[in-house]
């Protein structure tokens, strides 16, 4: 694994006639597990295509593992794996036949190439489908297979295009513990989608980009920021709080079946608490309401604008 | 990295997670990948690894090829008391049994290139290590190879049968000693040909039956058009010159350079016949095809390196 950082993009721009995809941006990204966040058309595919070194940028300057982008396509391929978002496997093969012919394509020889395909498709799930056409797979299947066809090189980068994309809830989260294992092999991901829970819950990184321009970058905990609230829940005593709390001189209000107040300061907390054991209710969450990546995406974008 | 997950009470069964190993071995760059598609490419044409459907085409072609070299040397055996060196077909018209390689460069051809741009597998390819250049390679170069060898397979019968029924093997060896640099020369003309058609064709479009019916058309519209100008000019009444409107024969033009390499002209039989310097003109007609083919290969899979 190299040392520098993961990704370095210097000024990256990319401009098609009458769009710019990318505009100026400039980032410098750790190894980990990265969410990059945009709505549809915001760049990330075109960000993707250029990391791969299948476009090029109109200007700037990308470096991937310390490798510039620019003079060495095929070193930069060599140490990715890429799961494209849309339907991407030929259906009238098997899925070990899928994997480990593109871990031939990555260089590895034949019989590794077999074996690291059934070692891959065991890890995603797939051992005992492995040798089924993959016309007949679901959705769900079908995804782990485009995940393992990205890992079977054994990556040090890989790119993940919406991966939870189609699945149902419980694909969906098993799909995202398998990204959030990918970190604890050594294998950075750069996740791109437009759902921030997914990258709230396997994320040690956000990049948000819109319209092609950087919104915000950094760990995922420090645009978690503190909102200043408080949520209580004690169940069905919320109007007993609510006049306990307003008679402490504490703004509060009930939102969904639980009330969410207003503390300033530590003491203002503990006056809570106190109302909370003095009026005898009890008590089944005291939180301290986090900022969401939504709401950090919304209000740097608005700040920029 | 390994770790138990299920239960480890003695004799029961135990689910063990393997896990995720690094891959410390050696790794091969863009010669690997070339090679690995273009295996994986003679794999889907000879339909290996998929249903025994896939398999029917190729194999039947290989057992009709062949059939001709068969039939020679077994009827070359039951006579060869009353004929020495009984022949039906010889080694030059052997080269390009045209009719089936078409077909087959015709099911083909899409087969290899079609399915990648309709199921979206391109952006993965290029993913790898590989160029749009490897890839043309690799693809035009597995059917090339399957070409020649179901052309060269025939051949070899043929020419093994002929020696094991001739009275003497050895002279017979040392007498057609020309045709084992020939035969070869004019099958790798044309495969290469058929290959390069097949492909650039193909990459035209992602439906297989519009690409294989491309090819079969281009090869037999071309035939009939150059036959009929041929016939009009040379016919009563034309004004003469008519063997070069065979130069518009797509199809033929590989077996006007078998015709060079084997007799050293043009077959004075061919539409080319009565035309001075018809093999160059065959040879520029064929590097001009080729050409064009390669760069429509070139035009279609440019945007990777983009």
């Amino acid at each position: 694994m190299s040392t520098g950082p993961l990704l370095r993009l210097t000024g990256l721009t990319k401009s098609y006639p009458g769009v710019t995809a990318l505009d100026d941006l400039t980032l410098e990204l750790p190894h980990g597990r990265i969410g990059l966040v945009g709505a549809n058309g915001a760049g990330k595919s075109t960000m993707f295509r250029i990391l791969l070194g299948l476009s090029h940028p109109t200007a700037g300057h990308v470096e991937v593992c310390g490798i510039d982008v620019a003079r060495d396509p095929i070193g930069v391929r060599s140490r990715l794996g890429y799961m494209p978002e849309h339907d991407c496997l030929s259906l009238d093969q098997t899925a070990a036949d899928v994997v480990s012919t593109f871990g031939e394509l990555s260089g590895l020889p034949p019989r590794a190439a077999r074996q690291r395909a059934s070692d891959i498709l065991d890890l995603v799930g797939l051992d005992e489908a492995r040798f089924r056409p993959i016309s007949g797979f679901s959705t769900g299947m079908r995804q782990r297979t485009k995940l393992a066809q990205a890992l079977v090189g054994d990556p040090e980068l890989v790119l993940l295009d919406e991966p939870t994309a189609g699945l149902d809830p419980i694909g969906r989260e098993e799909m995202l513990q398998l990204v959030d294992r990918l970190g604890t092999f050594g294998i950075s991901v750069l996740m791109a989608t437009h759902l921030l829970d997914d990258v709230q819950a396997v994320c040690d990184h956000v990049v948000m980009i819109n319209a092609g321009k950087l919104v915000v970058s950094g760990a995922t905990n420090s645009l978690l920021e503190r909102t200043g609230l408080v949520t209580i829940d004690v169940g069905r005593h919320t109007e007993e709080l609510l006049a306990g709390l307003a008679g402490a001189g504490v703004s509060a209000v009930a939102v969904d079946g639980v009330v969410e107040a207003t503390v300033g300061d530590d003491a203002q907390m503990d006056l809570v608490r106190d109302v909370v054991a003095e009026l005898r209710l009890p008590l089944f969450r005291l939180s301290t309401r986090l900022r969401t990546l939504d709401e950090a995406f919304v209000r740097r974008s608005e700040e920029l604008a | 990295m390994s770790s138990v997950a299920g239960s480890a009470d003695a004799g029961r069964g135990a689910v063990y997670d393997r896990g995720y190993r690094p891959y410390e071995g050696p790794r091969g760059r863009r010669g690997a990948a070339t090679l690995a598609l273009y295996k994986a490419s003679m794999r889907r044409a000879l339909g290996l690894r998929r249903t025994w459907r896939q398999k029917v085409a190729p194999f039947v072609l290989l057992a009709v090829v062949t059939i001709p070299a068969i039939v020679n040397v077994g009827i070359g055996y039951v006579a060869r008391d009353r004929f020495d060196g009984f022949q039906i077909i010889t080694y030059r018209e052997y080269v390009g049994v045209s009719s089936a390689l078409l077909l087959f460069v015709a099911l083909v051809a899409p087969d290899v290139m079609c399915p990648d741009r309709r199921q979206k597998v391109l952006p993965l390819m290029f993913a790898r290590p590989l160029l749009g250049t490897d890839y043309v390679l690799a693809k035009v170069g597995s059917i090339a190879s399957i070409l020649f060898a179901f052309s060269y397979l025939p051949q070899v019968v043929l020419f093994l049968g002929n020696m094991l029924v001739s009275d003497a093997a050895l002279d017979y060896f040392t007498g057609h000693l020309d045709v084992l640099w020939k035969v070869p020369l004019s099958i790798l003309v044309l495969a290469v040909y058929y290959a390069m058609i097949g492909c650039a064709l193909s990459s035209l479009t992602d439906r297989r039956i519009v690409a294989g019916a491309s090819v079969i058309g281009l090869f037999l519209l071309t035939s009939i058009a150059s036959g009929v100008i041929v016939d009009q000019t040379d016919g009563p009444g034309g004004g003469g010159g008519g063997g070069y409107g065979g130069l518009l024969n797509v199809l033929a033009m590989p077996l006007h350079l078998r015709d060079v390499i084997f007799l050293g002209h043009v077959d004075a039989s061919s539409q080319l016949g009565g035309v001075a310097g018809g093999g160059w003109l065959a040879l520029a007609c064929y590097l001009l095809v080729l050409s064009a083919g390669a760069s429509v290969l070139w035009w279609r899979y440019r945007w990777v390196e983009r």
